[in-house]
């Protein structure tokens, strides 16, 4: 039976609800943290002051983010247990396990380093502190890696049998190493990357539109818009290969995204029709209207004229997913993926010929302003990515093994309203409060008058001169830019 | 369920004994930054309360981690009870998680905020702060009073019950026992966090010797009541080995009287330490007490064990991993060892 009762849809609404606004946060993070060890990297080479400035004012956007990021995952683990305590006692020997070992290897490692790569400038050594921001981008990488593996296990769960309600481990090695985690963890790996060279670019354009910080700013965006143009088509050719991985794999996830309901068309030829845009009938068996290409999917999927794709019809109804949201997700995702490429592209181009370099960075408007818009492009790939991936493999929470409406737990729709709105509320403030805080730091820009820390542990300070120090920052006459007495800045050695 | 092998049943006691030490480690690290949120809040000063949060700042991420760490491994090797006791729980750990979150936020961000909001973060961090100590004493409360079970042949026993049944006098007691407890914690913090001279740290030791009566009346009332409602320490308590078991509260209260005696020498690092032996001879005499149960008269520890529990992840988590954790917790504790003043309030 398709289980569509109202329990069932909240439950799933709920759980969506905090995972769509959680995926927002780690993708920056992990990237940014990246970004941010190559330009701290890039400081003590070059000795070039633009990087540490640069670094340290992304390492305040960094920590806003960061900041709402562990708020929203946290909640995230102990949601396995609330709304899904059967899949939780099922799943828990392989997927517990695995997320026990990201809170261990990731999570717990990530936040030994985050305090000291924040709160560290001038008391530890600069090697120090590089090697503190080294360890927080290794192990933010990590945690992706380690929910990769868990959430691929769900989608294509091999290395296990289901014996009496549990799911019991055979061999961890395939467990771990699913098939689907081969693509899935590079693709959200540069997916990361993505987001945070489209910020990076993006927030850099934005200041170079207000002409502002320009010999900052054109330094990141250069950077940014050459590293795009390697890391923007890899990510479509990851994309590409998880798309085969899916075919192969979970051919209902296929059908559902690219709206493919039959097999055959009714004369028994194989329908090769792939639909640009298409809308599912009231019946959910057919599509009321679509928008189709003959032989289109046949190339794409088979690499054939006339290759034959199973299509929803030959799954029983109660094991089709829902179309609407795999098919279009899946559209504007690749849309955003080609979108980052172009615009990688036009940016490469404009820096070839030096048009974003010293005075001239500026003025190309357009590009800049395409820029500043595609500071937000990948986090909707992101969004509708991962709204593809969890839609399309319902109705199973272990795709093929165990359905949704077996994971969840027993719950009223009283108690999951209430738990939608209440974390609904809480998470909609979560996230005005960061986009608040994000452009108050924007806006202000980066502190270009604090002194710059040297080398060496002294900072620790008497108690005295931790009183001037003090002092004396707020007294600071403001420079360049105005910088707030609550502002994080560097420490005077 | 098949029975566990002997050295399945030796990896699951040491798997309980791993959670147990992180959430102990939580209930030391983070219940110090807990319980200086709650008296936050008995603090007019802004810059005070600004310098108590910035006290914390480098080091509240890491020592809240440990609960993580703690649900993590949870959740991997004793997958049963997780699943099951996190329904039972579900509202008090709604509100705990509603409070860690709030508490994050308002930690982290602000620095950035206005003079007007910074009112607004700053009780949103005090009462954040008694939001996770009171909620979460409830829950290690409901945990003790067990809760029901499915008997279903083949099937993983869930919860059966009602979303409010962890409300109970007992569980409401244990919530305010936190609170004391934590308390009594947060004001030692303050207390070595803070310059000689600073007017605060004056303040904090009224704190301390307030919440020292109420924590010294707690501990033998928590004693007693658990002594004579439960069975399953009834039996014990009261048993052959009686005074075995009375010597751990006695110690508790020994150790207590010289984490005072540190506190008024000035000895701050001495009492915190004395009172962190308080709480782990607590815990200790209690998990001993419920043993072989890792829920009393739910889940034992050998029933609740995921069957997927091997010497070597064990070995690689308990003697690669756990030790690695501690050396940069250390170090990150060490860095920020300084004393502040309330201008501290101004740096981020």
């Amino acid at each position: 039976m398709v289980d569509n009762s109202l329990a069932l849809l909240m439950s799933r609404l709920d759980f969506g609800w905090i995972t769509t606004l959680h995926i927002l946060y780690p993708p920056l993070t992990i990237g940014l943290a990246a970004m941010m060890f190559i330009g701290e990297l890039l400081w003590l080479v070059t000795s070039d002051d633009h990087w540490y400035r640069l670094c340290r004012f992304f390492e305040k956007l960094l920590i806003i983010n960061f900041a709402a990021g562990v708020a929203t995952g946290i909640t995230m683990e102990l949601a396995f247990g609330i709304l899904y305590g059967p899949f939780s006692q099922a799943a828990g020997p392989f997927f517990g396990q695995i997320l026990g070992y990201e809170t261990i290897t990731a999570f717990m490692y990530e936040a030994g380093f985050i305090g000291l790569m924040i709160f560290g400038w001038g008391k530890i050594g600069r090697k120090m502190h590089l090697f503190a921001t080294f360890n927080v981008a290794l192990s933010s990488s990590l945690s992706a890696l380690w929910i990769l593996v868990a959430n691929s296990w769900m989608q294509t769960p091999t290395g296990v049998t289901l014996t009496r309600g549990v799911f019991v481990v055979k061999d961890w090695w395939q467990a771990i190493f699913n098939p689907d985690v081969i693509y899935g963890f590079p693709h959200m790996l540069v997916a990361s990357f993505e987001v945070a060279l489209g910020f990076v670019a993006g927030v850099s354009a934005w200041n170079l539109l207000k002409q502002r910080h320009v010999a900052l700013f054109q330094r990141s965006l250069k950077s940014s818009i050459l590293a795009l143009l390697v890391i923007a088509p890899l990510q479509v050719w990851l994309g590409d290969a998880m798309g085969l991985t899916v075919a192969g794999e979970q051919p209902t996830v296929l059908a559902a995204m690219e709206g493919h309901w039959h097999a055959n068309n009714p004369d028994g030829s194989p329908n090769t029709d792939w639909n640009l845009v298409a809308w599912p009938n009231a019946a959910g068996d057919g599509n009321a209207w679509a928008i189709k290409i003959p032989h289109v999917l046949s190339l794409l999927e088979t690499h054939s004229w006339n290759g034959t794709i199973r299509g929803m019809d030959e799954f029983p109804a109660q094991d089709r997913p829902p179309m609407l949201v795999p098919f279009y997700g899946f559209r504007v995702m690749v849309a955003c993926g080609f979108f980052m490429v172009l615009m990688a592209g036009w940016g490469t181009w404009l820096v070839a010929r030096k048009r974003l370099t010293g005075r001239a960075a500026g003025s190309n408007k357009w590009f800049l302003r395409a820029t500043v818009f595609g500071a937000f492009v990948p986090f909707i790939s992101v969004w509708v990515g991962w709204w593809t991936r969890e839609v399309g493999r319902q109705p199973w929470v272990v795709y093929g093994l165990m359905r949704t409406s077996e994971g969840v737990s027993n719950m009223s729709v009283a108690q999951e309203v209430a738990w939608l709105v209440g974390y609904a509320g809480f998470e909609l403030m979560v996230w005005g409060a960061t986009w608040w805080f994000l452009s108050k730091v924007i806006n202000e820009g980066p502190a270009m008058s604090n002194p710059i820390p040297s080398d060496g542990g002294e900072g620790l300070g008497t108690p005295a001169s931790g009183r001037l120090r003090v002092r004396g920052e707020v007294e600071t006459p403001k420079a360049e830019t105005s910088v707030g007495p609550g502002l994080p800045s560097p420490q005077p050695a | 369920m098949d029975a566990l092998t002997p050295v399945q049943h030796l990896l699951a006691v040491g798997w309980w004994l791993t959670v147990a030490f992180s959430m102990l480690l939580y209930i030391i690290l983070d219940g110090a930054d807990l319980g200086a949120g709650i008296f936050s809040l008995t603090v007019s000063d802004e810059d005070e309360r600004g310098a108590i949060m910035q006290a914390m700042a480098g080091t509240w991420d890491a020592n809240e981690t440990w609960l993580v760490v703690g649900g993590g491994v949870l959740f991997g090797s004793f997958p049963f009870a997780y699943g099951s006791a996190l329904s039972y729980l579900m509202i008090p750990l709604v509100l705990v998680l509603w409070g860690i979150l709030t508490r994050a936020v308002a930690l982290e961000f602000r620095h950035l905020a206005s003079q007007r909001t910074r009112r607004f973060t700053d009780w949103a961090f005090g009462l954040s702060s008694l939001t996770v100590t009171f909620f979460g004493g409830m829950c290690v409360g409901a945990v003790l009073l067990g809760f029901p079970l499915t008997n279903e042949p083949d099937r993983v026993p869930t919860y059966v019950g009602g979303a409010l049944r962890f409300i109970s006098p007992f569980s409401i007691w244990i919530g305010v026992a936190a609170v004391i407890a934590v308390s009594l914690s947060g004001g030692l913090f303050v207390r070595a966090r803070f310059e000689a001279q600073e007017p605060v740290r004056k303040r904090a030791a009224i704190w301390t010797n307030t919440v020292f009566y109420l924590a010294i009346a707690a501990v033998p009332i928590s004693t007693l009541w658990i002594a004579i409602v439960f069975p399953w320490a009834n039996r014990t308590w009261f048993g052959s080995y009686f005074w075995v078991w009375w010597l751990v509260p006695l110690a508790a209260i020994g150790t207590s009287f010289l984490m005072r005696r540190a506190s008024n020498r000035n000895h701050d690092i001495a009492a915190m330490l004395w009172l962190n032996l308080t709480i782990v001879i607590m815990a200790a005499g209690l998990l001993a007490t419920i043993y072989p149960y890792m829920i009393p008269d739910t889940w034992t520890i050998d029933a609740a064990a995921s069957r997927e529990i091997s010497p070597f992840t064990f070995w690689f988590t308990v003697a690669g991993l756990f030790p690695v954790m501690l050396m940069y917790n250390w170090y990150q504790i060490w860095v920020f060892r300084a004393r502040i003043t309330k201008l501290a309030s101004y740096h981020a």
